[in-house]
């Protein structure tokens, strides 16, 4: 029944121990099952007693007693007499029946018939215990039979007193009777409890459920109770012991997979850094059925206590749980103290491997880090970024080099603010292949699993390029990447498109804003210009006030709550949670869950484009480039001339003889202003389902007077 | 080393200014009177080098030109504990030291005389620069060298640089007292023309608000230079926070500026900061939230320009456009809070011919500056007011010009030569636009400002007569 030296799923014995009866106690049914009830030609097997062909009626009555006592004693440990046979019963291998012998004393046969059950009891009992001991049956059945082995050993001792005492002649069986009685009630018990067992074939968390509420169901017996209770706690050892290895060492002992966690190798910790669904994390540990009820209630806590020590072991940590002598999982009595042994265990392997994460692998700062690139809370790299790799940015998709993009970002990196961060090597670039919009739409796709029939994001914009495509990329590792996982990188990701994009258009409002002041001499007074360089200050308004919404009203803010969370966080699944809960809340914060929304301000955004990719011809074409030099010219002071272009006649024909330059300008403010006011409407309805939709309508729509 | 920015410090005003103003940055980034990074300026993340380069022995070297036509001020720097800073080449002193004798033509056409030797100075610098983003000029606008020849130095950098940006911290004088200068009316005029056509960006610091905070905020009886300096250089680096401490936005110079101005010649910025301190004096120490930092930040005594308009005109002044710059630490909620109170409350009155609402950019105190206060607060914004401080040199020139005063000290002097005074009259001409401007961004119709009549460049060129053709147009 001991294995120690063999862990493997089920070692083979010897054949012997199964083929050969003697060692079982069973050979008494099936050797001897010809017994003379069967052979009634008398034939003899054990002819030493004389007066064995005889039948036991042809004795006075306590003659007969005696030899009945013998026969019973004999039964009690499953060996057949000479006047009481043992039959198995036909088709059942777990029942027997007990015959006397019909000429028999009819008082003694009675007393006879009651001690049967007994007899019957312990053979299964025997039974049970010896099938249970096999290998295959598993750590809990074997301790369950060695229970109940060592109960049989009492009961042997037991007969073997009575007959101790049969032998000085003090034994009646009206003695023997009385002797029997206290064991008969948990002696059925028990036979009961092991029918039920070997008849569903139960293994692991099944026996020690079926004894508990067998345990529970016998309240009313003391005895009994307290015996199935004393079966139960050994039966529980063996599963304790596995548990003890998972919540103190995080590993499954478990060679007859009795254990309720099950391990799913085939998943690899590196998986998480490209699985979308981060399967390591939530599947590598699974619960299993057939949880033990005293157990069932914090098998959550169990599953996670081992997972947070298998992180730490991945990660080559050595942990060490404190062990007291309170902290053995020995009983799981009702006083509980099993539960409190599995919290403590849980809150050391949690906060042991928030401090690893936290400290060592410097979770909070690897954040810090994201945010200031994905984020853009540190955007002055961006804006170096974009300085020098503007032209390989407007080139179309498949002409984009990443590897050119990536040198120029590290360059970027390397002489900016960015460059005292240790961690801004781990930043690469990427190119996606679709626009925001589609992308949003797969997103959706993913965590909804349902298509969304969206029929507008089949429309790619005719020319896509970089500026719309880029986006970057941060190398996490593990341990981090249980946090950081491929779905919450790919939200940062997203949330750094929009904003790259909008910066973007920032960056060429201030171009065309710097173009505008190119023509300050010029007095432009009631011209088309000026009438430009206030439609520029609109759109500039807007992207910003839509900038700072998304920066200081969406991420910042957000980004500070996870934070103070992320400090009172007690699990890495806490913190798992608070970073989920951050992200989904910028991603809504950022419109990015809002498509129709979405669209309006993309599509303001290519206005913003289009005008300012035109301010330079709307500029240059309203000025006669002649008369602009001549006019630099007049700054000399040598040469100062008195009429200056400012004369009437030649602000004149400035603003007249372009109205088709004007023209251009008011069409741009026109559907400019009427895409911005339709905005107004929508933020204000669907505001109500989504409150921080106001703090955007008064950034981009408020005027300040308005109320 | 992207989007550098290149300081000139021209005169005896822009010098003491700038001298203050790079202490301070030395101060906030940890560098030493020598140039060297102090061991305990280990945080990182800021910007030294939009400010800074770094020389071979990895001193930190201002991008500045320190020009002076005399030799008082720029030696006693020379002479001060922070002598080593400057790169000695960046240095220039007129070779026979006159100094331009408070006028503005002496200064411009010395200006021009030296041209090669300071654009000499100007190209090494930008050519050290990886992408110049623009220049920012320290002067003042009523003495002879920081006007004349900041103009003259204004009108080559729009030449020779037309892509970059210029923007310039202008010392207005108090105009409370009576100055020992006393064309500095003319000097004004003729400076406030280059500001208008040759600057991308001015903040307006004038003398008047300065003394005034000083004497009323700092309860200083005679407030010193030095003492309304380190107020100039107080606001010049919180208004470069934003370069030198990278955030969410406003990460180059011309992404702070396109949004604060917007049309091409209203680019006067007037300035607010709170809470302010002086050196060397024990200040009660008040709670600061950035409600409150906002809200001081809109208390006219807290502006650093003095607005001369009546209590009509006054309430009549619009805001174009409000940066607020807070630095500290502060809850990223309170931002929204207080602008909505602010908005609830209607302290701000804004134009009415377009969108506009206070912006706000979130920015890291220095660590290595100790402050009192947790929050503190710098406001750039475009007034209308700002025009009655325009006016005001307007009518001083009017007067004086009536009078024919001290003319003859400009007829010296090749642009006045055979009493030309064309220039005198164009700069007029250009600042009554400017007012004329500004005023009209009061009007909601702004936005049609001129547009249906063109004739009206015609009349309106004076003050009164452009009023009306507004209230016509509208």
């Amino acid at each position: 029944m001991e294995n120690n030296t063999s862990t493997i799923s089920c070692p083979s014995t010897p054949r012997w121990n199964s083929e050969r009866p003697f060692l079982t106690g069973r050979f008494h049914q099936e050797t001897k099952s010809t017994s003379r009830f069967a052979d009634t030609d008398g034939y003899s097997v054990g002819s030493l007693s004389l007066g064995f062909e005889k039948a036991i009626g042809c004795y006075n009555a306590a003659v007969q007693e005696l030899v009945v006592i013998d026969d019973i004693l004999s039964a009690m440990v499953g060996i057949q007499g000479r006047y009481v046979s043992i039959k198995r019963a036909h088709g059942n291998e777990d029942k027997y029946t007990f015959q006397v012998d019909a000429s028999m004393d009819l008082a003694l046969q009675e007393l006879a018939k009651r001690v049967f059950p007994l007899c019957e009891n312990f053979m299964l009992i025997n039974q049970f215990v010896e099938s249970r001991s096999q290998f295959k049956n598993g750590l809990v059945n074997h301790a369950f039979a060695a229970a109940l082995r060592a109960l049989l050993l009492d009961y042997q001792a037991m007969v073997a007193q009575l007959e101790h005492q049969f032998r000085l002649g003090r034994l009646s069986l009206q003695g023997l009777w009385f002797y029997c009685q206290p064991m008969m009630g948990s002696m059925q018990a028990l036979s009961n409890v092991i029918q039920r067992a070997s008849a569903n074939n139960f293994a692991g968390s099944a026996v020690l459920n079926l004894l508990q509420s067998q345990a529970k169901a016998m309240a009313g017996d003391s005895g009994v109770r307290s015996l199935l209770e004393k079966m139960t706690e050994c039966a529980c050892n063996a599963y304790l012991g596995i548990l003890e290895r998972w919540v103190y060492e995080g590993v499954i002992d478990d060679p007859y997979g009795e254990f309720f966690i099950a391990e799913n190798k085939s998943l690899q910790k590196e998986s998480l850094t490209q699985d979308y669904d981060a399967k390591y994390w939530r599947q590598r540990y699974s619960l299993k059925d057939g949880i033990p009820s005293f157990l069932a209630n914090i098998s959550g806590t169990i599953l996670t206590t081992g997972k947070y020590l298998n992180v730490m072991r991945e990660c080559g940590h050595h942990v060490q749980v404190p062990l007291s002598e309170n902290s053995k999982l020995m009983t799981f009595g009702s006083n509980h103290r099993y539960l409190e042994c599995i919290k403590s265990a849980y809150d050391f392997a949690s906060s042991e491997l928030l401090n690893l994460i936290k400290e060592k692998y410097d979770l909070m700062g690897k954040l810090r880090s994201i945010k200031h690139y994905l984020l853009l809370d540190q955007g002055d790299f961006l804006v170096h970024f974009m300085d020098i790799a503007r032209d390989e940015l407007t080139k179309k998709l498949d002409e984009i080099s990443v590897e050119k993009l990536q040198s120029l970002l590290d360059l970027a990196l390397r002489t900016t603010a960015a460059a005292a961060d240790p961690c801004h090597e781990d930043l690469t670039c990427c190119v996606e292949t679709s626009s925001l919009l589609k992308k949003l739409g797969t997103l959706k796709d993913r965590e909804k699993s349902r298509p969304v029939p969206d029929d507008n994001d089949l429309e790619e914009p005719v020319s896509i390029t970089g500026l719309e495509t880029f986006s970057l990329n941060y190398k996490i590792r593990w341990p981090l990447s249980i946090v950081i996982s491929k779905n919450s990188l790919t939200k940062y990701q997203l949330i750094f498109r929009f904003l790259f994009h909008c910066k973007h258009v920032d960056r060429q409002l201030c171009g065309a804003w710097q173009a505008h002041q190119g023509v300050r001499a010029l007095n432009m007074r009631g011209t088309a210009i000026s009438r430009s360089s206030l439609l520029c200050r609109s759109m500039l308004k807007f992207i910003n006030s839509l900038l700072h919404y998304l920066t200081f009203e969406v991420i910042e803010p957000n980004c500070h709550v996870m934070h103070k969370r992320l400090q009172t966080a007690k699990s890495i699944d806490e913190v798992i949670q608070h970073h989920d809960f951050f992200l989904d809340k910028c991603l809504r914060g950022c419109l990015l869950l809002l498509p129709e929304f979405l669209k309006k301000v993309e599509r303001l955004k290519l206005l913003c484009l289009q005008y300012a990719a035109a301010t330079q011809w709307l500029i240059s074409s309203s000025i006669d480039v002649p008369s602009l030099v001549d006019f630099d010219g007049s700054l000399v002071p040598e040469n100062p001339k008195p009429s200056k272009l400012r004369t009437p006649s030649q602000a004149l024909k400035l603003s007249s003889s372009n109205k088709t330059v004007a023209d251009s300008i008011l069409k741009f403010e026109r559907e400019f202003n009427a895409e911005l006011q339709s905005l107004g409407p929508i933020l204000n309805s669907s505001s109500k389902a989504e409150p921080y939709l106001t703090h955007l309508s008064q950034c981009i729509l408020g005027t300040g007077n308005e109320q | 080393m992207p989007r550098e920015i290149i300081t000139l410090q021209v005169g005896q005003c822009g010098n003491q200014i700038g001298m203050e103003f790079w202490k301070q940055l030395c101060l906030e980034h940890g560098i030493s009177k020598e140039g060297i990074l102090e061991d305990f300026a280990t945080q990182g993340g800021d910007r030294k080098d939009v400010f800074f380069y770094q020389a071979d022995d990895q001193q930190y070297i201002p991008r500045a030109l320190l020009i002076d036509l005399e030799p008082r001020v720029i030696n006693g720097i020379q002479n001060s504990e922070y002598r080593n800073l400057y790169n000695h080449e960046n240095i220039f002193v007129s070779e026979h030291g006159g100094g331009a004798g408070n006028n503005w033509a002496s200064g411009y056409d010395q200006g021009k005389g030296v041209e090669e030797a300071i654009m000499d100075m100007i190209d090494r610098e930008a050519d050290g620069s990886d992408s110049l983003e623009g220049f920012v000029l320290c002067h003042s606008i009523a003495g002879g060298t920081g006007s004349g020849m900041g103009s003259y130095l204004l009108e080559t950098l729009n030449d020779r640089y037309s892509k970059k940006l210029v923007q310039t911290y202008s010392v207005f004088p108090n105009q409370m007292e009576t100055s020992d200068v006393v064309v500095q009316p003319y000097n004004s005029l003729l400076t406030l023309k280059r500001l208008t056509l040759n600057a991308d960006c001015v903040v307006v610091l004038d003398n008047t608000a300065l003394n005034r905070i000083a004497v009323e905020r700092l309860h200083l009886t005679n407030p010193t230079f030095a003492q309304t300096n380190s107020l100039v250089s107080t606001v010049m680096s919180a208004s470069t926070t934003t370069l030198r401490y990278p955030g969410y936005m406003n990460n180059d110079l011309v992404g702070l500026l396109a949004s604060l101005i917007p049309t091409p010649r209203c680019h006067f910025l007037m300035t607010g900061y709170t809470p302010l301190t002086v050196e060397c004096q024990a200040n009660v120490i008040r709670k600061t939230t950035v409600l409150d930092v906002m809200r001081r930040l809109l208390q006219t005594k807290n502006i650093m320009v003095s607005s001369y308009a009546r209590t009509k005109e006054a309430s009549q002044a619009k805001y174009i456009s409000i940066l607020n710059i807070i630095q500290g630490e502060m809850e990223p909620t309170q931002v929204h809070e207080s602008l909505q109170r602010i908005r609830e409350r209607k302290l701000v009155n804004f134009i009415e011919w377009g969108p506009a609402s206070i912006q706000v950019a979130l920015s890291r105190k220095s660590p290595y500056v100790q402050t009192a206060h947790r929050v503190s607060g710098l406001m750039l914004a475009s007034h209308t007011s700002i025009r009655h401080l325009f006016s005001k040199c307007l009518s001083q020139y009017s007067l004086l010009r009536k009078k024919q005063a001290f003319l003859d000290n400009y007829r010296k002097f090749p642009m006045f030569a055979d009493n030309d005074l064309s220039e005198f009259d164009e700069s007029r001409e250009i600042l009554e636009s400017l007012v004329d401007e500004y005023k009209a961004c009061e009007s909601p119709d702004y936005i049609k400002w001129g547009m249906e009549d063109p004739d009206q460049v015609l009349t309106g060129e004076g003050n009164a007569s452009g009023t009306v053709d507004l209230k016509l147009a509208a």
